[in-house]
């Protein structure tokens, strides 16, 4: 862990595409127990900022530090349509070096599609192919969860469930930082962003976006 | 080790499962290639023809039929092995940098494509050998298969190598097409009275194609045709992992602590 306990520490990140910049140096700290929001409109940089934090993309200057095990669940939903789901939590827990799968049993449980597990994704709604792909990135158990726009697809229900999850997250003292273009979960946030010009700036939790 | 062994065997897996689950391959291969194969050598012509075989520096006289079953059979195992390689390389793309991301091993991946290349390679070889002894006799059938499995394996590498520039099956399926088409077709004494110009030695096929006709018409292996056929297939292959290495290459894995700083 850094010393100064954050999970996530971020320093005058910056990153241009063709000259033309979209991060213009952002900070942001993230303590260990927190429910983190960043919002934006289309195009503010979101998702390039999220791929930065997660490893997934280069940054032209700045830093990012992580204080423990990171878990990325990104918008486009990354499924292999050849495997079942059995076979994708099998392939994950090698990668992530996992025991067993307790864990992920445990959030396909919580999020209700314990029964899909022989389905393939093509065979799979929009919903429950992104709550695999949320179980893929939660099931190492991270001190860190990543998410954007995590909730595309959910009903209602899952919906709730899914906040349910960030709640048992924050009690167990991760952290979970979500990017999304709307404000309307700010509520349940512990502090919200808006991503602006290129940098990060504190926003209203009251505020719609 | 241990883990890595384990991270081997499920890519392996995790490779055949994506090679079984493409259908049409496989049907083009239990069907197809008999098809091609055994029409080739029907309809062709009951003409002699003379087929310069450089690397023994000696030219055979063989059926049209026969050699054009040949140089059809290096066509459709170049076309199989290269567009299997090309689909799945490409379809699995994300994935496979999701799972290196996630802490899966590159190096495992790597390997587990390889090893489907070489297996798939030596299969498609095995049976058409087996398609080619059935229709007349074959002096060196080891030979034979060894030819035709280059063959595959040179056309496997240039699938997965294109799989990282390309981002659509059709594209791949034509450029495969294309570039095996004008490969062989310059060597066949048939199509082209320039079969026996030197610029044949540099084409992919080249050694294959010789190795292939001295296996059915000589009792000697044309060592100088391997040189070329082993250059194409490491270099091919080499391309092919270099490509998939690039595109599956990221930053950090997220499965483990990071501090990245960039000035």
């Amino acid at each position: 862990m850094p010393s100064d306990e954050s999970v996530l520490r971020v320093r005058d990140v910056r990153k241009s595409y063709r000259g033309n910049p979209v991060l213009r140096g952002v900070d942001l700290d993230l303590p260990p127990g927190r429910v983190a929001g960043i919002v934006g409109e289309n195009g503010a940089g979101k998702t390039t900022l999220l791929r930065v934090l997660a490893g997934d993309l280069r940054p032209d200057g700045g830093s990012v530090r992580h204080g423990g095990r990171i878990g990325h669940c990104p918008q486009e939903t990354v499924l292999h349509d050849a495997f079942t789901v059995d076979q994708h939590l099998r392939f994950f827990q090698v990668a992530y070096g996992l025991e067993s799968l307790r864990r992920a049993e445990e959030l396909m449980e919580a999020l209700r599609f314990s029964g899909s597990r022989r389905a393939r994704p093509a065979t799979l709604s929009g919903g429950t192919r992104q709550k695999l792909n949320l179980v893929l990135a939660l099931m190492h158990d991270p001190d860190l969860l990543l998410l954007d726009e995590p909730y595309q697809g959910f009903d209602w229900e899952t919906y709730v469930r899914f906040w349910d999850l960030a709640e048992e997250l924050r009690g167990r003292g991760r952290s979970v930082l979500v990017v999304s273009h709307l404000a309307y979960d700010a509520a349940r946030l512990d502090t919200l962003h808006r991503l602006e010009g290129g940098v990060l700036r504190a926003a209203d939790r009251t505020g719609a976006a | 080790m241990k883990g890595h062994w384990t991270c081997y065997a499920t890519a392996v897996r995790m490779t055949f499962v994506e090679h079984l689950r493409n259908r049409l391959a496989l049907v083009i291969i239990v069907l197809f290639i008999p098809v091609w194969m055994i029409l080739i050598y029907a309809l062709s012509l009951e003409i002699p023809l003379p087929f310069f075989v450089r690397a023994a520096d000696r030219t055979v006289t063989m059926p049209a039929g026969v050699l054009n079953q040949l140089g059809g059979a290096l066509q459709i195992l170049a076309l199989i092995t290269g567009f299997m390689m090309f689909v799945t390389t490409m379809n699995s793309a994300p994935f496979d940098r999701r799972l290196v991301r996630s802490g899966f091993p590159q190096p495992c991946l790597i390997a587990a494509k390889l090893t489907a290349l070489v297996v798939v390679a030596l299969v498609v070889a095995l049976y058409a050998t087996g398609l080619i002894c059935l229709t007349h006799p074959t002096a060196q059938p080891l030979l034979l298969s060894a030819a035709l499995a280059g063959g595959a394996l040179i056309y496997g590498g240039i699938g997965v190598a294109l799989a990282a520039v390309l981002t659509s099956d059709l594209a791949g399926l034509v450029l495969v097409t294309v570039i095996c088409s004008i490969d062989l077709a310059l060597q066949s004494p048939l199509a082209t009275p320039a079969a026996t110009g030197v610029l044949v030695r540099y084409l992919p096929d080249y050694g294959p194609m010789q190795a292939a006709v001295a296996a059915v018409a000589m009792d000697t292996v044309p060592w100088s045709a391997v040189g070329p056929a082993v250059c194409w297939a490491l270099a091919t292959v080499a391309l092919g992992i270099s490509a998939f290495a690039g595109r599956t290459r990221v930053q950090g894995p997220v499965g483990g602590p990071v501090t990245a700083t960039h000035p």
